[in-house]
Protein backbone atom coordinates (compact mmCIF):
# COMPACT_ATOMS: atom_id res chain seq x y z
CA UNK A 1 0.00 0.00 0.00
CA UNK A 2 1.85 3.18 -0.86
CA UNK A 3 0.87 6.60 -0.04
CA UNK A 4 0.10 7.49 -3.95
CA UNK A 5 -2.62 4.97 -4.11
CA UNK A 6 -4.53 6.15 -1.38
CA UNK A 7 -4.26 10.17 -3.24
CA UNK A 8 -5.85 8.33 -6.68
CA UNK A 9 -8.43 6.36 -5.17
CA UNK A 10 -9.58 9.38 -3.38
CA UNK A 11 -9.05 11.49 -6.39
CA UNK A 12 -10.81 9.14 -8.10
CA UNK A 13 -13.96 9.26 -5.70
CA UNK A 14 -14.25 12.97 -5.43
CA UNK A 15 -14.60 13.44 -9.18
CA UNK A 16 -17.35 10.74 -9.41
CA UNK A 17 -20.87 11.33 -9.13
CA UNK A 18 -22.44 7.73 -8.49
CA UNK A 19 -20.88 4.91 -5.95
CA UNK A 20 -17.76 3.56 -8.46
CA UNK A 21 -17.22 -0.71 -8.36
CA UNK A 22 -14.30 -1.97 -6.43
CA UNK A 23 -13.17 -4.06 -9.42
CA UNK A 24 -13.24 -1.07 -11.30
CA UNK A 25 -10.53 0.85 -9.06
CA UNK A 26 -8.83 -2.19 -8.43
CA UNK A 27 -8.03 -3.19 -12.10
CA UNK A 28 -7.44 0.21 -12.91
CA UNK A 29 -4.56 0.55 -10.05
CA UNK A 30 -4.09 -2.77 -10.95
CA UNK A 31 -3.85 -4.68 -7.87
CA UNK A 32 -5.15 -8.21 -8.08
CA UNK A 33 -4.82 -9.19 -4.49
CA UNK A 34 -8.71 -8.64 -3.29
CA UNK A 35 -7.42 -8.56 0.77
CA UNK A 36 -4.66 -5.87 -0.55
CA UNK A 37 -7.04 -4.07 -1.77
CA UNK A 38 -9.30 -4.00 1.12
CA UNK A 39 -6.61 -3.28 3.44
CA UNK A 40 -6.01 -0.33 1.26
CA UNK A 41 -9.92 0.73 1.90
CA UNK A 42 -9.69 0.22 5.71
CA UNK A 43 -6.72 2.21 6.05
CA UNK A 44 -8.36 4.75 3.73
CA UNK A 45 -11.89 4.61 5.79
CA UNK A 46 -10.19 4.85 9.23
CA UNK A 47 -6.91 6.05 9.02
CA UNK A 48 -7.33 8.83 6.53
CA UNK A 49 -10.81 10.17 6.64
CA UNK A 50 -12.62 8.59 9.95
CA UNK A 51 -10.16 9.23 12.54
CA UNK A 52 -8.61 12.40 11.22
CA UNK A 53 -11.21 15.13 12.77
CA UNK A 54 -9.61 17.86 10.19
CA UNK A 55 -11.49 15.80 7.09
CA UNK A 56 -15.12 16.39 6.53
CA UNK A 57 -15.42 13.34 4.42
CA UNK A 58 -15.41 9.10 5.30
CA UNK A 59 -15.78 6.30 2.56
CA UNK A 60 -19.09 5.22 2.28
CA UNK A 61 -20.14 1.49 0.98
CA UNK A 62 -23.23 1.65 -0.72
CA UNK A 63 -25.41 0.62 -3.48
CA UNK A 64 -22.54 -2.07 -4.43
CA UNK A 65 -19.64 0.90 -4.57
CA UNK A 66 -17.79 3.12 -2.83
CA UNK A 67 -18.20 7.09 -2.46
CA UNK A 68 -16.75 9.66 -0.74
CA UNK A 69 -19.51 11.58 1.64
CA UNK A 70 -19.60 14.10 4.09
CA UNK A 71 -19.32 12.89 7.88
CA UNK A 72 -22.84 12.85 9.44
CA UNK A 73 -22.11 15.81 12.14
CA UNK A 74 -21.42 18.26 8.93
CA UNK A 75 -25.67 18.10 8.38
CA UNK A 76 -26.99 20.86 10.18
CA UNK A 77 -24.05 22.96 8.72
CA UNK A 78 -24.04 21.97 4.98
CA UNK A 79 -27.67 22.58 5.48
CA UNK A 80 -27.35 26.33 7.01
CA UNK A 81 -24.65 27.38 4.29
CA UNK A 82 -26.69 26.28 1.37
CA UNK A 83 -29.38 27.61 2.92
CA UNK A 84 -31.78 24.26 2.39
CA UNK A 85 -34.81 24.59 4.32
CA UNK A 86 -36.19 20.85 4.39
CA UNK A 87 -34.67 17.52 3.90
CA UNK A 88 -37.24 15.98 1.16
CA UNK A 89 -38.50 12.59 3.06
CA UNK A 90 -40.88 10.25 1.81
CA UNK A 91 -43.72 9.88 2.84
CA UNK A 92 -45.55 6.85 5.25
CA UNK A 93 -47.30 5.78 2.37
CA UNK A 94 -44.83 5.75 0.26
CA UNK A 95 -42.47 4.06 2.82
CA UNK A 96 -44.69 1.29 3.34
CA UNK A 97 -44.88 1.18 -0.37
CA UNK A 98 -41.30 0.15 -1.03
CA UNK A 99 -41.36 -2.13 1.98
CA UNK A 100 -43.78 -4.42 -0.15
CA UNK A 101 -42.06 -4.29 -3.02
CA UNK A 102 -38.21 -4.72 -1.30
CA UNK A 103 -39.53 -7.94 0.39
CA UNK A 104 -42.11 -9.34 -2.07
CA UNK A 105 -40.60 -8.23 -5.28
CA UNK A 106 -41.45 -8.31 -8.13
CA UNK A 107 -45.32 -7.13 -7.28
CA UNK A 108 -48.01 -5.72 -9.14
CA UNK A 109 -49.97 -2.45 -8.09
CA UNK A 110 -53.15 -4.98 -6.91
CA UNK A 111 -50.92 -6.79 -4.71
CA UNK A 112 -48.86 -3.88 -3.18
CA UNK A 113 -52.90 -2.38 -2.74
CA UNK A 114 -54.08 -5.47 -1.38
CA UNK A 115 -51.32 -5.72 1.52
CA UNK A 116 -51.56 -1.90 2.61
CA UNK A 117 -55.37 -1.65 2.34
CA UNK A 118 -55.62 1.23 0.37
CA UNK A 119 -55.26 1.91 -3.16
CA UNK A 120 -51.44 2.49 -3.53
CA UNK A 121 -51.06 3.84 -7.53
CA UNK A 122 -50.18 7.25 -5.91
CA UNK A 123 -46.96 6.32 -3.61
CA UNK A 124 -45.80 3.73 -6.49
CA UNK A 125 -46.25 6.33 -9.26
CA UNK A 126 -44.08 9.02 -6.68
CA UNK A 127 -41.61 6.25 -6.18
CA UNK A 128 -41.18 5.49 -10.07
CA UNK A 129 -40.43 9.44 -10.60
CA UNK A 130 -38.09 9.33 -7.88
CA UNK A 131 -36.62 6.26 -9.53
CA UNK A 132 -36.31 4.15 -6.05
CA UNK A 133 -38.45 1.51 -8.18
CA UNK A 134 -38.72 0.65 -11.65
CA UNK A 135 -40.84 -1.73 -13.82
CA UNK A 136 -39.47 -4.97 -14.21
CA UNK A 137 -42.01 -7.24 -16.43
CA UNK A 138 -45.48 -8.08 -16.47
CA UNK A 139 -46.95 -10.22 -14.75
CA UNK A 140 -48.11 -12.97 -17.17
CA UNK A 141 -52.12 -12.81 -15.95
CA UNK A 142 -55.21 -11.53 -17.66
CA UNK A 143 -54.49 -7.34 -18.16
CA UNK A 144 -50.90 -8.07 -18.19
CA UNK A 145 -50.20 -5.85 -15.09
CA UNK A 146 -46.65 -4.23 -14.36
CA UNK A 147 -44.88 -5.66 -11.69
CA UNK A 148 -42.33 -3.31 -9.81
CA UNK A 149 -38.46 -3.82 -8.07
CA UNK A 150 -36.43 -1.65 -6.33
CA UNK A 151 -33.68 -0.15 -8.48
CA UNK A 152 -30.25 0.33 -7.79
CA UNK A 153 -31.23 3.77 -6.62
CA UNK A 154 -33.35 2.85 -3.67
CA UNK A 155 -29.75 0.58 -2.18
CA UNK A 156 -28.08 3.73 -2.36
CA UNK A 157 -30.65 6.05 -0.77
CA UNK A 158 -30.93 3.71 2.00
CA UNK A 159 -27.19 2.62 2.51
CA UNK A 160 -27.29 -0.50 1.06
CA UNK A 161 -24.89 -3.17 -0.87
CA UNK A 162 -27.55 -5.53 -1.63
CA UNK A 163 -30.92 -6.45 -1.18
CA UNK A 164 -30.09 -9.44 1.29
CA UNK A 165 -28.78 -6.85 3.77
CA UNK A 166 -32.34 -6.18 4.86
CA UNK A 167 -33.48 -7.89 8.29
CA UNK A 168 -35.69 -11.33 7.32
CA UNK A 169 -38.94 -10.79 8.13
CA UNK A 170 -38.08 -13.34 11.70
CA UNK A 171 -35.07 -11.09 12.10
CA UNK A 172 -37.21 -7.91 11.71
CA UNK A 173 -39.74 -9.17 14.45
CA UNK A 174 -37.12 -9.80 16.88
CA UNK A 175 -35.43 -6.18 16.28
CA UNK A 176 -38.60 -4.60 17.30
CA UNK A 177 -39.82 -6.80 20.04
CA UNK A 178 -36.54 -6.19 22.03
CA UNK A 179 -36.26 -2.48 21.78
CA UNK A 180 -40.28 -1.27 21.49
CA UNK A 181 -43.78 -1.67 22.44
CA UNK A 182 -44.82 -5.11 23.34
CA UNK A 183 -45.99 -6.40 19.56
CA UNK A 184 -48.83 -8.30 18.71
CA UNK A 185 -47.02 -11.65 17.89
CA UNK A 186 -46.20 -14.12 20.66
CA UNK B 1 -52.42 18.66 -13.07
CA UNK B 2 -51.66 15.60 -11.67
CA UNK B 3 -52.03 15.24 -8.12
CA UNK B 4 -50.49 12.39 -5.65
CA UNK B 5 -52.91 11.38 -3.46
CA UNK B 6 -49.41 11.08 -1.27
CA UNK B 7 -49.50 14.58 -0.11
CA UNK B 8 -52.87 14.28 1.43
CA UNK B 9 -52.97 14.46 5.55
CA UNK B 10 -55.53 11.81 6.48
CA UNK B 11 -57.76 11.96 9.47
CA UNK B 12 -55.66 11.40 12.24
CA UNK B 13 -52.78 10.41 10.15
CA UNK B 14 -54.01 6.57 9.36
CA UNK B 15 -52.60 5.15 6.25
CA UNK B 16 -55.58 3.23 5.83
CA UNK B 17 -58.34 0.76 7.24
CA UNK B 18 -55.58 -1.73 8.31
CA UNK B 19 -53.52 0.81 9.97
CA UNK B 20 -56.28 2.00 12.25
CA UNK B 21 -57.47 -1.75 12.92
CA UNK B 22 -54.01 -2.19 14.06
CA UNK B 23 -54.03 1.23 16.17
CA UNK B 24 -57.84 -0.14 17.82
CA UNK B 25 -55.62 -3.44 18.55
CA UNK B 26 -52.82 -2.00 20.03
CA UNK B 27 -55.12 0.56 22.44
CA UNK B 28 -56.88 -1.92 23.99
CA UNK B 29 -53.61 -3.92 24.19
CA UNK B 30 -55.16 -7.05 22.63
CA UNK B 31 -53.13 -9.93 20.82
CA UNK B 32 -53.66 -10.80 17.41
CA UNK B 33 -54.15 -14.06 17.23
CA UNK B 34 -56.68 -14.44 20.23
CA UNK B 35 -58.90 -11.11 19.30
CA UNK B 36 -62.07 -11.64 17.91
CA UNK B 37 -62.44 -8.97 15.24
CA UNK B 38 -66.19 -8.23 16.44
CA UNK B 39 -64.96 -6.76 19.56
CA UNK B 40 -63.34 -4.05 17.78
CA UNK B 41 -66.18 -3.57 15.02
CA UNK B 42 -67.78 -0.87 17.13
CA UNK B 43 -64.84 1.19 17.78
CA UNK B 44 -63.85 0.83 14.13
CA UNK B 45 -67.48 2.11 13.17
CA UNK B 46 -67.27 4.99 15.73
CA UNK B 47 -64.15 6.16 14.31
CA UNK B 48 -65.47 6.34 10.42
CA UNK B 49 -68.89 8.44 11.90
CA UNK B 50 -66.31 11.16 13.34
CA UNK B 51 -64.38 11.09 10.49
CA UNK B 52 -65.24 14.74 8.73
CA UNK B 53 -65.59 15.68 4.96
CA UNK B 54 -65.78 12.68 2.55
CA UNK B 55 -63.16 11.52 -0.11
CA UNK B 56 -64.67 9.03 -2.36
CA UNK B 57 -61.40 7.29 -2.91
CA UNK B 58 -60.12 7.02 0.56
CA UNK B 59 -62.96 6.11 2.37
CA UNK B 60 -64.16 3.83 0.16
CA UNK B 61 -61.18 1.67 1.57
CA UNK B 62 -62.66 2.79 4.96
CA UNK B 63 -66.23 1.32 4.44
CA UNK B 64 -64.74 -1.88 2.59
CA UNK B 65 -63.03 -3.27 5.50
CA UNK B 66 -65.95 -1.87 7.06
CA UNK B 67 -68.34 -3.95 5.43
CA UNK B 68 -65.70 -6.95 6.33
CA UNK B 69 -66.17 -6.40 10.12
CA UNK B 70 -69.50 -6.40 9.96
CA UNK B 71 -69.99 -9.57 8.32
CA UNK B 72 -67.73 -11.30 10.64
CA UNK B 73 -69.60 -9.90 13.48
CA UNK B 74 -72.81 -11.01 12.00
CA UNK B 75 -71.36 -14.25 11.27
CA UNK B 76 -70.14 -14.58 14.70
CA UNK B 77 -73.99 -14.25 16.08
CA UNK B 78 -74.95 -17.02 14.25
CA UNK B 79 -74.37 -21.04 14.49
CA UNK B 80 -72.48 -21.75 11.55
CA UNK B 81 -71.62 -24.79 11.08
CA UNK B 82 -68.00 -26.14 11.27
CA UNK B 83 -66.14 -26.35 7.75
CA UNK B 84 -62.41 -26.32 8.90
CA UNK B 85 -61.78 -26.39 5.00
CA UNK B 86 -62.79 -23.06 4.26
CA UNK B 87 -61.09 -20.06 6.02
CA UNK B 88 -63.27 -17.79 7.39
CA UNK B 89 -63.33 -14.19 6.51
CA UNK B 90 -62.31 -13.29 10.45
CA UNK B 91 -59.06 -15.88 9.28
CA UNK B 92 -58.61 -14.06 6.71
CA UNK B 93 -58.16 -10.13 7.89
CA UNK B 94 -56.58 -11.35 10.44
CA UNK B 95 -53.54 -12.72 8.46
CA UNK B 96 -53.84 -9.61 6.28
CA UNK B 97 -53.43 -7.54 9.49
CA UNK B 98 -50.28 -9.87 10.62
CA UNK B 99 -48.74 -9.14 7.06
CA UNK B 100 -49.72 -5.38 7.56
CA UNK B 101 -48.25 -5.21 11.32
CA UNK B 102 -44.70 -6.87 9.51
CA UNK B 103 -44.71 -3.94 7.05
CA UNK B 104 -45.31 -0.96 9.40
CA UNK B 105 -42.32 -2.26 11.37
CA UNK B 106 -40.09 -2.73 7.56
CA UNK B 107 -41.52 0.95 6.56
CA UNK B 108 -40.11 2.00 10.18
CA UNK B 109 -36.51 0.76 9.64
CA UNK B 110 -36.36 1.95 6.18
CA UNK B 111 -37.33 5.44 7.86
CA UNK B 112 -34.25 5.22 10.07
CA UNK B 113 -32.43 4.10 7.41
CA UNK B 114 -33.56 7.20 5.30
CA UNK B 115 -32.18 9.37 8.61
CA UNK B 116 -29.02 7.96 8.86
CA UNK B 117 -28.33 7.92 5.43
CA UNK B 118 -29.83 11.69 4.88
CA UNK B 119 -27.22 12.83 7.05
CA UNK B 120 -24.30 12.11 4.90
CA UNK B 121 -24.39 13.93 1.44
CA UNK B 122 -23.23 12.97 -1.66
CA UNK B 123 -22.10 14.77 -4.71
CA UNK B 124 -25.32 15.81 -6.90
CA UNK B 125 -27.16 16.33 -3.97
CA UNK B 126 -27.52 19.67 -4.22
CA UNK B 127 -29.26 19.40 -7.67
CA UNK B 128 -32.03 17.61 -5.87
CA UNK B 129 -32.61 19.70 -3.02
CA UNK B 130 -31.08 22.99 -4.20
CA UNK B 131 -33.76 25.50 -3.44
CA UNK B 132 -32.45 28.48 -4.42
CA UNK B 133 -31.03 28.38 -8.29
CA UNK B 134 -33.47 29.45 -10.63
CA UNK B 135 -33.56 25.96 -12.43
CA UNK B 136 -33.55 22.93 -9.93
CA UNK B 137 -33.46 21.08 -13.83
CA UNK B 138 -34.31 17.44 -13.44
CA UNK B 139 -33.44 15.15 -15.94
CA UNK B 140 -36.70 13.02 -17.24
CA UNK B 141 -37.57 9.30 -17.90
CA UNK B 142 -39.05 8.08 -21.50
CA UNK B 143 -41.81 7.32 -19.11
CA UNK B 144 -42.63 10.91 -18.46
CA UNK B 145 -42.64 11.65 -21.99
CA UNK B 146 -44.87 8.98 -22.54
CA UNK B 147 -47.05 10.68 -20.34
CA UNK B 148 -47.42 13.97 -22.08
CA UNK B 149 -47.34 12.53 -25.68
CA UNK B 150 -50.08 10.10 -24.39
CA UNK B 151 -52.28 13.29 -23.41
CA UNK B 152 -51.42 14.95 -26.87
CA UNK B 153 -52.49 12.11 -28.70
CA UNK B 154 -55.59 12.37 -26.47
CA UNK B 155 -56.41 15.42 -26.67
CA UNK B 156 -55.12 15.49 -30.83
CA UNK B 157 -58.18 12.56 -30.95
CA UNK B 158 -60.87 14.48 -30.40
CA UNK B 159 -60.01 17.44 -32.91
CA UNK B 160 -61.66 17.39 -36.60
CA UNK B 161 -59.52 17.74 -38.82
CA UNK B 162 -59.99 18.33 -42.87
CA UNK B 163 -57.51 16.22 -44.83
CA UNK B 164 -56.34 17.87 -47.88
CA UNK B 165 -53.41 15.53 -48.90
CA UNK B 166 -51.33 12.95 -46.90
CA UNK B 167 -48.05 14.03 -46.16
CA UNK B 168 -45.16 11.50 -45.36
CA UNK B 169 -42.93 11.94 -42.54
CA UNK B 170 -39.76 10.78 -42.12
CA UNK B 171 -37.68 10.08 -38.90
CA UNK B 172 -34.19 11.46 -40.96
CA UNK B 173 -36.33 14.78 -42.18
CA UNK B 174 -38.09 15.35 -38.82
CA UNK B 175 -34.67 14.97 -37.42
CA UNK B 176 -33.50 17.35 -39.05
CA UNK B 177 -35.97 19.94 -38.60
CA UNK B 178 -36.01 19.60 -34.71
CA UNK B 179 -31.95 20.12 -34.89
CA UNK B 180 -32.37 23.46 -36.65
CA UNK B 181 -35.12 24.65 -34.47
CA UNK B 182 -33.22 23.38 -31.47
CA UNK B 183 -30.43 25.45 -32.58
CA UNK B 184 -32.24 28.32 -33.36
CA UNK B 185 -33.84 28.76 -30.31
CA UNK B 186 -31.28 26.98 -27.99
CA UNK B 187 -34.30 24.21 -26.65
CA UNK B 188 -37.42 23.07 -27.09
CA UNK B 189 -40.71 23.20 -25.71
CA UNK B 190 -42.02 19.59 -25.88
CA UNK B 191 -45.18 20.26 -25.19
CA UNK B 192 -45.36 23.58 -27.32
CA UNK B 193 -43.97 21.53 -30.10
CA UNK B 194 -46.49 18.48 -30.23
CA UNK B 195 -49.53 20.65 -29.87
CA UNK B 196 -48.46 22.76 -32.77
CA UNK B 197 -48.22 19.59 -34.98
CA UNK B 198 -50.87 18.97 -37.34
CA UNK B 199 -51.63 15.06 -37.19
CA UNK B 200 -51.45 12.19 -34.99
CA UNK B 201 -49.26 10.34 -37.67
CA UNK B 202 -46.75 13.45 -37.45
CA UNK B 203 -46.91 13.45 -33.61
CA UNK B 204 -46.07 10.05 -33.44
CA UNK B 205 -43.47 10.33 -36.25
CA UNK B 206 -42.25 13.49 -33.80
CA UNK B 207 -41.76 11.39 -30.86
CA UNK B 208 -40.00 9.20 -31.96
CA UNK B 209 -37.63 10.78 -33.70
CA UNK B 210 -37.36 12.81 -30.37
CA UNK B 211 -36.66 9.58 -28.23
CA UNK B 212 -33.81 8.37 -31.03
CA UNK B 213 -32.04 11.54 -30.38
CA UNK B 214 -32.30 11.18 -26.65
CA UNK B 215 -31.45 7.58 -27.00
CA UNK B 216 -27.92 9.21 -29.11
CA UNK B 217 -27.32 11.89 -26.68
CA UNK B 218 -27.95 14.85 -29.41
CA UNK B 219 -30.69 15.90 -27.05
CA UNK B 220 -31.12 16.17 -23.51
CA UNK B 221 -34.65 15.86 -21.69
CA UNK B 222 -35.12 18.25 -18.90
CA UNK B 223 -37.97 19.21 -16.34
CA UNK B 224 -37.57 22.79 -14.46
CA UNK B 225 -40.37 21.41 -11.89
CA UNK B 226 -41.97 18.37 -10.65
CA UNK B 227 -44.72 17.77 -13.47
CA UNK B 228 -43.74 21.27 -15.40
CA UNK B 229 -43.20 21.28 -18.90
CA UNK B 230 -40.40 19.64 -20.33
CA UNK B 231 -38.06 21.13 -22.30
CA UNK B 232 -35.03 19.73 -24.62
CA UNK B 233 -31.63 21.34 -25.05
CA UNK B 234 -28.78 20.57 -27.30
CA UNK B 235 -26.51 17.40 -25.21
CA UNK B 236 -23.38 19.88 -25.69
CA UNK B 237 -20.37 17.80 -24.08
CA UNK B 238 -19.36 19.04 -20.95
CA UNK B 239 -22.87 20.92 -20.47
CA UNK B 240 -25.82 19.48 -18.39
CA UNK B 241 -23.94 16.17 -17.99
CA UNK B 242 -24.36 16.96 -14.34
Amino acid sequence: MTNEQIALIEAILFVSKDPLEPERIMNFLEITDVEEFEKILQAMEKKYLLDRPERGLILKRSGGGLQLVTKPEYHDALKDFFTIKQVTKLTLASLETLSIVAYRQPATLAEISDMRGVNTSGPVKNLLQKKLIRISGRKKVPGLPALYATTPEFLIYFGLNDLSELPSLEELTELFEEKEQPSLFK
Amino acid sequence: MMETPDYQVQTDFFEGPLDLLLHLIRKNKLNINEIRLSEITTEYLSYLEKKKGINPSRESDFLTTAATLIYIKSRSLLPKPENPAEESPEKQLINTLIEYEKIQKISKLLQEMEYTERLLWRRLELNENFTNREYALKEVSAFQLAEIFFAIVRKKENEQFLYVSSKNYSIAAKQAEIAALVKENGYLDFSTYMNRLDSIEEILVSFFTLLEMIKRHLLIAMQETLFGTISLYPNLPGEMSN
